[in-house]
């Protein structure tokens, strides 16, 4: 058992990342507003609805504002606390915007000693008749924002649409990361392989790309089913999702041509050299193309991945271990096969 | 090989798409309650579905080697 250490290990890492990523609480969250479209000049009654908001513990020393950028931001006249999780703002609008537009983006930051500030980003339309807007105008939007607090307690971050889902990241991109690490490890045996004609590089190579590809298919299947309730549809024929597809029918190729060669030998020296070419298509399908081009996936075009929105170090603590521990269990499967097809070798050829 | 691996795709395509269109026209309702808290439930039975699966494929092979076993085992006694 000593040296099978890491088959302990593996599965340990995963249910760590099963208990943490499922029982740390998400940040408070505003999950709705409305109205979404106000004009300057109006008074606006603001119906928000939080999410792990406790509105109720902190009645009278919640603040909220409407921001529009660095230097202005509009505080909120009077706020009325429904419950834990609703809230009634009262606006007042300047009749004019800072900005000569027809319209701005704002978005509404509450600070509540309780939950700690929070923040529904860029959601609110404020419109605005276009007139001569005479200079300084925009005076009335310079509230102070000042001594925000921040709460003290292990969470992940909040994020519109995604909500909970968030925790995705620990059981949907490891599968991306195990695979392609065992990827890289089959590629090591086929180069072995090739090198030092030893038919154990080549079992070793099969073993890690049939569980590499296992890996592949339950990375595509989370993430259909994550993209159904964020994308809205499970295939949207995004960029990411297409080229991943390709890359993985590429590696199940690998498979048709092992089992349309006899000789071990033959088989075992083609196959390496597919699995080479293989790998070297995985790259530019999965990390080249999608940035290229718009996606909607994270860490594709337009949209970047392990920013502090969506990695914090919170989900860190949670997210590398979940990858050392899918890796480690991909390993394991892939040493069962490699020594079941060592024994039917043994037993088929007598090497 | 090439069929079991064709089987697990084939599996996790006919999985994916029943569940989320099923889920999508009856149960959107449920899957967003809560935050979204039952899609992180579902994908995680699908990595315990891909894991089972994998196991069946196993145990598979190992019957295959284990009747080639036998077969060899007989073969040597009757010569």
């Amino acid at each position: 058992m000593k040296k099978n250490w890491w088959k302990i290990l593996g599965p340990l890492l995963v249910l760590y990342s099963f208990g943490m990523g499922l029982l740390t609480p998400l940040k408070t969250g505003i999950s709705d507003i409305r109205p979404q479209f106000i004009s300057a000049g109006d008074t606006v009654k603001m119906e928000v609805t939080g999410y792990n908001s406790f509105y109720k513990a902190a009645e009278g020393q919640l603040r909220a504002w409407l921001k529009l950028d660095q230097e202005h931001a509009l505080a909120a006249q009077a706020i009325e606390v429904k419950d834990d999780r609703h809230l009634v703002l009262h606006f007042v609008l300047p009749p004019h915007l800072p900005q000569d537009a027809d319209q701005a983006d704002a978005s509404l930051l509450i600070d509540s000693p309780v939950d700690g500030a929070h923040v529904y980003p860029g959601g609110i339309r404020i419109s605005q008749k276009k007139t001569n807007v005479a200079p300084g105008s925009g005076a009335a939007w310079n509230a102070p924002i000042e001594k925000l607090h921040e709460k003290d307690a292990i969470t992940f971050p909040f994020r519109n649409i995604l909500g909970e889902t968030i925790r995705n990241t620990y059981y949907h991109v490891p599968m991306w990361f195990a695979m392609f690490l065992l990827f890289i490890g089959a590629l090591v045996h086929s180069i072995n392989f090739l090198r030092r004609k030893d038919l154990k590089n080549d079992r070793w190579a099969a073993a890690l790309t049939t569980t590499g590809l296992v890996f592949g298919a339950m990375g595509l299947a989370t993430g259909a089913m994550w993209a159904t309730y964020t994308w809205g549809e499970p295939w949207s024929g995004d960029v990411k999702q297409n080229m991943t597809a390709i890359g993985l029918l590429i590696y199940g190729a690998y498979f048709v041509l092992r089992f349309a060669i006899e000789d071990p030998e033959r088989k075992a020296r083609i196959s390496a050299v597919y699995n080479i070419f293989a790998f070297s298509t995985l790259i530019p399908l999965l990390y080249v193309i999608p940035k290229l081009t718009d996606s909607l996936h994270p860490g594709a075009g337009g949209n970047i991945a392990f920013g502090s929105e969506d990695l914090d170090n919170t989900m860190r603590l949670v997210f590398y271990p979940a990858i050392i521990g899918w890796t480690l269990i991909g390993l394991w499967a892939s040493q069962l096969l490699y020594r079941m097809n060592t024994l039917r070798e043994k037993l088929l050829w007598g090497h | 090989m090439i069929r079991t691996v064709a089987r697990t795709f084939a599996c996790f395509a006919l999985l994916a798409l029943s569940t989320t269109t099923l889920m999508a026209q009856q149960e959107a309702d449920f899957m967003r309650s809560m935050g979204k808290m039952y899609v992180v439930v579902a994908v995680i039975a699908i990595l315990f579905i891909g894991m089972v699966l994998y196991l069946y494929s196993l145990d598979r092979k190992l019957t295959k080697l284990e009747n080639q076993i036998s077969h060899h085992d007989e073969a040597e006694t009757t010569h």
